[in-house]
């Protein structure tokens, strides 16, 4: 424990559980010796829910709100991810319109995901407007995809074989409204932020993770790719409608805070391609497989799904035993294994460097606690 | 004096990427506000606004619809909701007469309205509810239906 | 009727001027102004700068009590006067009780010499500007005592912090101020002023306006200069542990001390209270409000410093710079006179 190795001059900080940049309940046990860090130890499981052990206590589509509240700023990511591997497990076949619409509203989230985090970030680092500015266009995809799930953050709207509700015209105008709009913005906030001086001198050069301790600690998605790994689930393990679309995958070379920022920003232009492709190409037809039981009961075994969430790779994995009940229910989330480096790569450095590292990582605390 | 050009450079570029910050900054002061102020005036709710559920009127009965099959309860996440079913008559179907469900526990998922064979309960569209104690948000209802008059 | 009270007030006044003299009671009576107008002021620019976030970040701000909610200030003053003074049980109490009231004090000797007007100034001191910055510098200490005393890391974090960052930045801020002093020869702050005659010190010395601008920002704690009370990273600094209206006075001061960094600004740099058509103080005030809207304005937009590139800015940019301005000052003054 870090308890003995205590001397003279240094001292305990407890960054957290109640702290006003740990996002939540996160608790951050730090050694400093003045402002320099000289070990930390993340302690989680404040807000811990059980979410696993309920899966296994409910039927799948019981399990299915759920989903949405474990990473609460992706929650039609993970509702996706759920389907995509309960149908994985069944054989289900989705209707061409279902799968198009899913990755519509998949990819909106995860620039109202990504827009969340831009402005948090920004907001710990010391500058409060471009948190509203984010805010304020997030506020448009949360109405957005209001229109059509019914709800704001907790969405629960792919079901298995599809999709609850089809597309409405106020989606569809509010979608084609957005994305010049957003576009905008994004001009306006490299302006404002990714050029800045102080932005630049705050965020380059810390934190720096490479490519093999990237690899060591298990760490997925916008994090993974700073490092210059260009390991997108949905170019590496493809699903849904995704090898059909034409977009990038952006990556850094130096792994540092600034390069996280890039490449979250530059993901959320190629998001919007995607969005602007999908909606382009929709087909018509049905929006939900017929004769997909309301009971779903997978065939017996053990089901692994991986799904790119806005925060990296998340893994599905259960067990079933063919009841209308899963046997084990397990959710590999990524924030947890990227929280798990902070410990690595924080020593050494300043509070203040804290603060943008753990920023940078962009942890959501109930998705990490579950 | 390589030296000197980078530093003076490091100065300007540093003040004009603040400048133009700036400038941003004064751009949007003078944009509409994109707040709704609330108690004054609300977001206007879509379409499938998915809130608390309610028991739909029907026209021809100016009642309700719901027959106490039990769908809803029976996928009901939470297990929030209890209904009572009463067959009058021997040839009509089953009519609930109670209708329970415990607004504090609801996680609002909607899953009740899908399942229901007879398309008896709705989206209510008012998400201002409040209660002096938790026992009142264990609602009946049918009988708020009733009380809600014709 | 109304002849008699003016014929008894004018008594009673002959009668204190005999008594304490005039030039003390001036001076109480300029107190008393001066602590009215702290508050008023205080409450405006809070009010303000609340309104001026609320338009950058695409809100209105406060709206409801009373016109553009310009009541809502005092609304907020009643109610942190009307909060408990927690006293957490391991501090240091008299440094903990004492440092509002020392972060307060020293704020309001500098309105003593501040020239709202040709005539409206309590003192003309020969040593005007050496006053304020030297009633300034106990800011430091007060804070220092505040972080100490309240025996919690966070607050200590940010006192050390405090400490360095007004020692370092206190420099070019004086430097930047000297080179004035020596284009216009006086330290009164009336002095200065009028030494500004037709033309402002801002177009001989706009060197010397930024880099003092910049310092008061840093000295006043305000963003991108705000580290001691960093929140997202010392949740508040050195007031953590204060409540009720002891934060309230750290607050008042905040917000008076922007208005005297402000206010000496517009003398050294900005002609003081010169200006057509309107009288002096109106044409003070409006400079300064000027200023202080820009000040808000910094303070909305940009991320804050690192703490050891705060250092760095003002050890390695701003002292060089106003060492240089300040000699190049000095000589072109030699060869003009």
């Amino acid at each position: 424990m870090l308890r003995k190795t205590l001397t003279e001059d240094s001292f305990y900080l407890n960054l957290g559980p109640q702290h006003p940049s740990t996002h939540g309940v996160l608790h951050l046990l730090l050694k400093l010796d003045g402002e320099r860090i000289l070990e930390c130890k993340p302690l989680v499981g404040y807000s811990h829910r059980a979410h696993e052990h309920m899966g296994q206590n409910r039927t799948y589509l019981q399990f299915l709100p759920n989903t949405s509240r474990m990473d609460y700023l992706g929650g039609l990511c993970y509702n996706h991810a759920y389907c995509l591997a309960v149908e994985k497990a069944c054989g289900i076949e989705v209707p061409e319109r279902a799968r198009y619409i899913r990755t519509v509203c998949a990819e909106l989230n995860r620039i109202s995901s990504h827009l969340l985090w831009f402005g948090a970030y920004l907001m710990d680092l010391g500058a409060f407007t471009p948190f509203l500015y984010a805010f304020d266009d997030r506020e448009d995809i949360l109405a957005i995809l209001g229109e059509v799930t019914g709800s704001r953050l907790t969405y629960s709207y792919c079901r298995f074989g599809g999709v609850n509700r089809d597309l409405n015209q106020n989606f569809l105008d509010g979608t084609k409204a957005f994305i010049p709009k957003l576009r905008k913005r994004l001009k306006d906030y490299r302006t404002l932020v990714t050029k800045n001086i102080i932005f630049l001198n705050r965020t380059k050069g810390i934190g720096t993770v490479s490519a093999e301790l990237a690899r060591d600690w298990a760490l997925t998605g916008p994090n993974l790719r700073a490092c210059g790994v260009a390991y997108d689930l949905r170019r590496a393990e493809p699903y849904s409608i995704y090898p059909e679309l034409e977009f990038e995958i952006p990556t850094a070379t130096a792994g540092d805070c600034y390069d996280r920022y890039w490449v979250r920003m530059a993901e959320m232009e190629q998001s919007l391609r995607i969005v602007e492709q999908a909606l382009g190409r929709l087909p018509e037809g049905p929006v939900k497989a017929a004769g997909v039981p309301q009971w779903i009961q997978p065939p017996a075994g053990d089901y692994h799904f991986s799904y790119e969430s806005p925060r990296g790779h998340l893994g599905i994995y259960f067990v079933s035993d063919g009841g209308r009940v899963p046997l084990r229910m397990k959710w590999r989330t990524p924030s947890f294994s990227n929280l798990s480096i902070l410990s690595e790569i924080l020593p050494g450095t300043l509070v203040a460097d804290t603060i943008a590292i753990l920023g940078s990582i962009d942890v959501v605390i109930p998705e990490i606690d579950r | 004096m390589n030296a000197v050009v980078r530093y003076l450079r490091d100065v300007f570029s540093g003040a004009w990427s603040l400048a133009m910050g700036m400038s941003v900054t004064l751009r949007y002061m003078f944009k509409p506000v994109s707040t709704v102020q609330y108690p004054r005036e609300a977001m206007p709710l879509p379409e499938v606004y998915r809130g608390h559920i309610e028991l739909r009127r029907f026209a021809e009965t100016g009642s309700h619809g719901c027959v106490a099959c039990g769908e809803c309860f029976r996928i009901c996440p939470s297990g929030v909701i209890k209904v009572q079913g009463l067959k009058e008559e021997a040839d009509r179907p089953n009519r609930a007469v109670f209708y329970f469900i415990d607004f504090s526990r609801c996680s609002l998922c909607g899953l009740c309205v899908e399942v229901c064979p007879e398309s008896a309960l709705a989206f209510s569209k008012v998400y201002e509810e409040v209660g002096v104690s938790r026992y009142s948000t264990v609602v009946d209802l049918i009988a708020r239906l009733e009380s809600q008059g014709a | 009727m109304s002849d008699g009270i003016l014929v008894d007030l004018r008594v009673i006044w002959e009668a204190l001027v005999r008594f304490f003299g005039l030039e003390a009671l001036v001076l109480v009576i300029g107190l008393v102004v001066i602590l009215a107008w702290v508050q008023v002021n205080a409450l405006f620019l809070v009010w303000l700068e609340r309104k001026v976030a609320g338009h950058i970040q695409l809100r209105i701000g406060p709206k409801e009590v009373g016109p553009f909610g310009v009541l809502q200030t005092i609304v907020d003053g009643i109610k942190l006067l009307g909060k408990e003074l927690i006293t957490p049980q391991p501090v240091s109490w008299l440094l903990f009780i004492l440092s509002p009231i020392m972060v307060f004090t020293p704020v309001l000797v500098a309105f003593v010499v501040l020239p709202f007007g040709p005539h409206l100034i309590i003192r003309d001191i020969n040593v005007g500007l050496m006053l304020i910055f030297a009633f300034g510098g106990i800011n430091v200490l007060s804070i220092l005592m505040g972080g100490w005393a309240s025996n919690n890391k966070y607050a200590l974090l940010g006192a050390i912090r405090s400490v360095a960052q007004n020692v370092a930045y206190e420099i070019p801020l004086l430097l930047s101020a000297m080179s004035v002093v020596v284009m216009s020869g006086t330290l009164s702050m009336q002095g200065i002023v009028e030494a500004q005659e037709g033309v402002w010190f801002i177009f001989y010395q706009p060197v010397a306006g930024l880099l003092y601008l910049i310092g008061a920002t840093a000295e006043t704690n305000r963003a991108p200069f705000d580290i001691p009370e960093a929140e997202s990273e010392l949740v508040a600094g050195f007031h953590t542990e204060y409540s009720g209206m002891r934060f309230g006075l750290f607050f008042l001061a905040e917000y008076t001390n922007m208005f005297i960094v402000a206010a000496v600004a517009t003398t050294l740099f900005f002609g003081g209270w010169r200006g057509p058509f309107l009288p002096g103080p109106w044409w003070f005030l409006i400079k300064v409000y000027i200023l202080i809207f820009g000040v808000m304005w910094v303070r909305w937009t940009f991320p804050r410093l690192r703490f050891d590139q705060l250092m760095n800015f003002a050890w390695k940019y701003m002292i060089p710079i106003a060492l240089l301005n300040l000699l190049v000052t000095a000589l072109v003054m030699k060869l003009v006179r």
